[in-house]
């Protein structure tokens, strides 16, 4: 095996692997014993207290594929994920368009616009639990200054669907923004004297020129954010706490219950391997579609 | 001194082929070539950035085919312009002599002083990215001198700067490297005038392979090979063919070609090249004017014949009119002759 | 750009900047409350709608049964924070240089696939790795330890800090090490003394987002620490879950957030300079 590298017969043994083995070694020693743990489990009944580990076949994945509950969770996960991710792309795009060229003021709300992302979650979660406290709270409080009745912000189902989406639209459209006004000033100028030549107005060339040569960013954006929205788990922790009953459980939430509150260890384990596998698969489809869509319009 | 056996490497791009050569010290080497020839290829090679598949290198008799490339005493300068973004001019300059183990002193004051000779005694503690194109491959250059490796290579060093840039400093050259006795110095270009007029030894490569080496002036009077020949003229040599019989020599399809001196093969097909100042106006050959154009203070005329196409070279700015007839000569002293394998056959009596 | 749209975007952008700011301030003033500005229903001005309180705020710095005590877990956050983040980025920036220079070969598996297992990490959801986890932190004793905690971390914040560099890496070019090289330096020298000096800018990027990533999480902690160990966000959870005045909680929050929200700045700046658009593909 000749040593190919950028330094030909320098790839001395020590240097290249000096560089990789750290870090993959530090990553294979945390994970996989982990990770070949959860899948020895997920063949077993262990609920902790037990001192050994049984053996039950795929009892606990028939018992996954059965499971209504978890299916649900499923659903309402991808019903949340798609319509934040979508909210906080649109947004996000309008308020980098919207920045990117702002002299007057833009530094600051530029800075201003990146805050939510930085904050933790479910500290933030704390807050907005104040905020949309029923009685209490500004949210209620400031809609009734426009005269509309009530909102059951944490005690309806939709009330909390939508609660959830809030708070996940101010934490993460930041994120969106960042990436697409870091995309827009990186542009060619080019195409948009040639725009302008043409007589294009704002929103041809927005169309026409912006969007397609911003379509590689914006793949990478939604699939990044598609994979942390996909994980959910800490402002439904704090912010309905899956409720009311069932209305905004995640699947995150759903294993969590089953894993540290009901302590059903091995099935728990079979849900997580099972909602893996789940999210690799529909995540690199939804990649592959968004590559075909967005590129080939390109071109 | 520099010793190239059997060099033979394996590169998506361009492999070399089982190059060897000699390398005495003292000695300024041009090395010409289209791209794609293996110029860059084979410097790297030396330097062992590129692995080899076969072949070594030895420096003063001792192999160094296996050493780490910081252990060959070489040193590079590259056509873009490569110097340390973070670190000032003198400390660039100073950067080798550091690794060398000199303390920060001595270095900056051995790096001052080459920067002197470049020209740049005044740039010491400006960033590279502060300097045009022509002082950053100075400060390259410098660089480059300044640990006074065996070997100084050089990869089309000019490429990148302007027309006149190119010229100034291409005068400059000799004078910036003079005092380099105990080394060899390889020049990597693709314009033949650059090769020929800066190296005292020539060294012509086509696709990996070295096709004809030695003195300039002898390289350009009587090149060994077809391919050696296109390489190394420009304005190009433009190649025709013909054929010998019962002693006279022709083109194409039978015009009778003057031969004054030519010894000319037996009969049999020949490959005629005809240098542009072969051709001159006023004659007994009829050609049609295609393209002409302007370098520098003489003019190029490309002509076609019946026989084939020809380049044609005149002295000064004159106008040839697309599309008109044109009666030229063809001096026999610049024709040269090329067997079907290639090989120069041109021999003359005196 | 026609007045119809200029307008639309002034209101676009105030009405938005108005949402994010809203929770701050309303956290603000509902620090300064006391139980009879809360109890009427939602004020919003001091001293016009309430009477100020600073008891929000003393609570947070004392302890016993009484107070609240941010100090003890603020400074636990920032030491896993900080120590994990240091870890990450020297690990995942020499991965990612190895991987953009070298070429790796593991039977089939190739540098691609190498960076690609790096990046995947992030797709596992926590849910999936907290038992386990648990599990083994139990064996090695480090339970409710910064050192188990920090472990934990590396391995969440090493795929981030690989993600950034190795596209950073991509955009030097490889002629700068190779000049470093006929310089005199070995491939690590070139490394530490001519590439890192100039990878400045992605450094700080990926140091950002492993600080930001590493600060804000909430579910290891909460599997794995308890007493001894108490990160912020553990801390706000269990306060809101026992009976906690919101004045305090408020104020418990506006501390948690506010170290990250200096690092806004920092990230703009660079944002700006477009170094960042590398950082995305």
């Amino acid at each position: 095996m000749t040593p190919t590298s950028t330094f030909g017969v320098n790839t001395m043994l020590s240097s290249k692997h000096f560089f990789l083995l750290p870090a993959l070694l530090t990553l294979v020693a945390i994970i996989l014993f982990p990770l070949l743990f959860t899948i020895r489990v997920s063949f077993s009944s262990w609920d902790v207290f037990q001192s050994g580990l049984d053996y039950i076949g795929g009892k606990n994945y028939g018992r996954v594929l059965a499971d209504e509950r978890f299916w649900q969770s499923l659903g309402r996960l991808s019903l949340l994920s798609l319509i934040s991710v979508s909210l906080q792309y649109t947004l996000g795009f309008a308020l980098a368009l919207a920045v990117w060229k702002q002299v007057r003021g833009g530094r600051f709300l530029r800075v201003l616009f990146l805050i939510p992302m930085m904050t933790t979650p479910v500290v933030m979660s704390v807050i907005w639990r104040t905020v949309f406290h029923e009685s209490l709270g500004p949210a209620n409080d400031i809609l009734g200054m426009f005269g509309i009745g009530a909102v059951p912000w944490l005690s309806s189902a939709t009330g909390a669907f939508i609660s959830v989406l809030i708070v996940e639209v101010w934490q993460w459209t930041p994120f969106m923004f960042l990436l697409l006004l870091a995309g827009l000033v990186s542009l060619p100028r080019e195409p948009y004297l040639a725009a302008a030549i043409d007589g294009a107005g704002t929103w041809r060339t927005f169309w026409q020129v912006t969007f397609p040569l911003m379509a590689p960013i914006t793949i990478g954006a939604l699939i990044i954010r598609l994979i942390e929205a996909s994980k959910i788990m800490d402002t439904v922790y704090v912010l309905t706490s899956g409720g009311p009953g069932t209305a905004t459980e995640t699947s995150s939430y759903y294993i969590y219950i089953r894993g540290l509150r009901d302590f059903q260890i091995g099935y728990s384990a079979a849900l997580s391997l099972v909602y893996l596998v789940i999210m690799i698969v529909s995540l690199t489809v939804i990649a592959k579609l968004l590559l075909r869509l967005l590129v080939g319009k390109v071109g | 001194m520099l010793q190239v056996d059997q060099l033979t490497t394996d590169d998506p791009k361009v492999s070399l082929q089982d190059i060897s050569f000699q390398f005495d010290a003292g000695n300024i080497y041009t090395i010409l070539g289209r791209t794609g020839a293996g110029k860059t290829e084979l410097l790297r090679a030396l330097m062992g950035l590129n692995p080899l598949v076969e072949g070594d290198i030895q420096l003063d008799g001792q192999s160094i085919a296996k050493r780490p490339v910081k252990d060959r005493s070489m040193s590079l300068v590259y056509q873009q312009f490569i110097n340390y973004p973070h670190l000032s001019v003198l400390d660039n300059v100073a950067f080798p002599l550091r690794r060398q183990g000199k303390k920060k002193a001595e270095a900056q004051l051995l790096a001052a002083k080459m920067l002197t000779t470049v020209g740049l005694g005044d740039f010491l503690q400006r960033r590279p990215a502060q300097l045009s194109g022509g002082q950053q491959q100075r400060v390259a250059l410098a660089r480059a001198m300044v640990k006074k490796s065996r070997i100084l290579m050089l990869d089309e060093p000019l490429a990148n700067l302007d027309y006149k840039l190119r010229e100034q400093l291409r005068e400059e050259f000799p004078r910036l490297v003079a005092g380099n006795d105990d080394s060899v110095i390889l020049y990597t270009t693709t314009e033949p005038r650059e090769a020929m007029e800066l190296g005292n030894t020539m060294i012509v490569m086509t696709d990996g392979r070295i096709v004809a080496s030695g003195p300039p002036a002898d390289l350009f009077a009587h090149p060994p090979t077809k391919d050696a020949a296109s390489v190394i003229s420009d304005p190009p040599i433009s190649f025709i063919s013909g054929f010998v019989r019962s002693g006279a020599l022709y083109f194409g399809e039978g015009q009778l070609a003057p031969n004054n001196g030519l010894h000319l093969p037996p009969d049999g097909p020949v490959t005629i090249a005809l240098r542009p100042d072969a051709i001159e106006p006023g004659g007994a050959f009829n050609a049609t004017i295609g393209l002409s154009e302007f370098s520098g203070s003489e003019t190029i005329v490309h002509l076609d014949f019946d026989f084939g196409r020809a380049i044609m070279l005149v002295e000064g700015i004159e106008t040839f009119v697309a599309g008109t007839r044109l009666s030229v000569s063809i001096q026999t002293e610049h024709i040269m002759l090329f067997a079907s394998d290639g090989q120069n056959i041109t021999t003359r009596t005196k | 750009m026609n007045k119809f749209y200029h307008i639309l975007k002034t209101l676009f952008l105030f009405g938005w900047s108005l949402f994010v700011v809203f929770p701050f301030l309303w956290a603000l003033t509902t620090s300064f409350k006391d139980a009879n500005a809360i109890t009427s229903g939602a004020t919003y001005i001091p001293w016009v709608d309430y009477e100020p309180s600073t008891q929000g705020w003393t609570s947070l710095f004392t302890t016993g049964s009484q107070g609240i005590n941010i100090v003890g877990p603020f400074i636990d956050s920032a030491a896993v924070t900080l120590i994990a983040s240091l870890v990450s980025l020297a690990l995942g920036t020499l991965a990612a240089y190895g991987l953009s220079r070298f070429e790796y070969r593991l039977g089939f598996v190739k540098n691609a696939d190498i960076t690609f297992f790096f990046i995947s990490q992030r797709i596992m959801p926590p849910i999936v790795l907290a038992i386990p986890f648990f599990l083994m932190l139990k064996e090695l004793g480090a339970l409710d330890t910064i050192f188990g905690l920090v472990l934990v971390y590396v391995a969440l914040l090493l795929p981030i800090a690989v993600w950034v560099m190795t596209d950073f890496f991509a955009g030097i070019p490889k002629e700068l090490d190779e000049m470093a090289m006929t310089d005199g330096c070995s491939p690590i020298g070139a490394f530490f003394r001519v590439i890192l000096p100039n990878s400045v800018p992605g450094l700080v990027v990926a140091g950002m987002f492993c600080l930001i990533f590493g600060w804000n999480d909430f579910f290891f902690a909460f599997t794995l620490t308890f007493t001894e160990t108490q990160l912020l966000p553990v801390s706000i959870v269990s306060l809101n879950s026992s009976v906690t005045p919101w004045w305090s909680l408020s104020a418990f929050a506006l501390i948690s957030v506010a170290p990250l929200a200096c690092v806004a700045v920092i990230v703009e700046r660079y944002m700006s300079r477009g170094t960042m658009s590398g950082a995305i593909r």
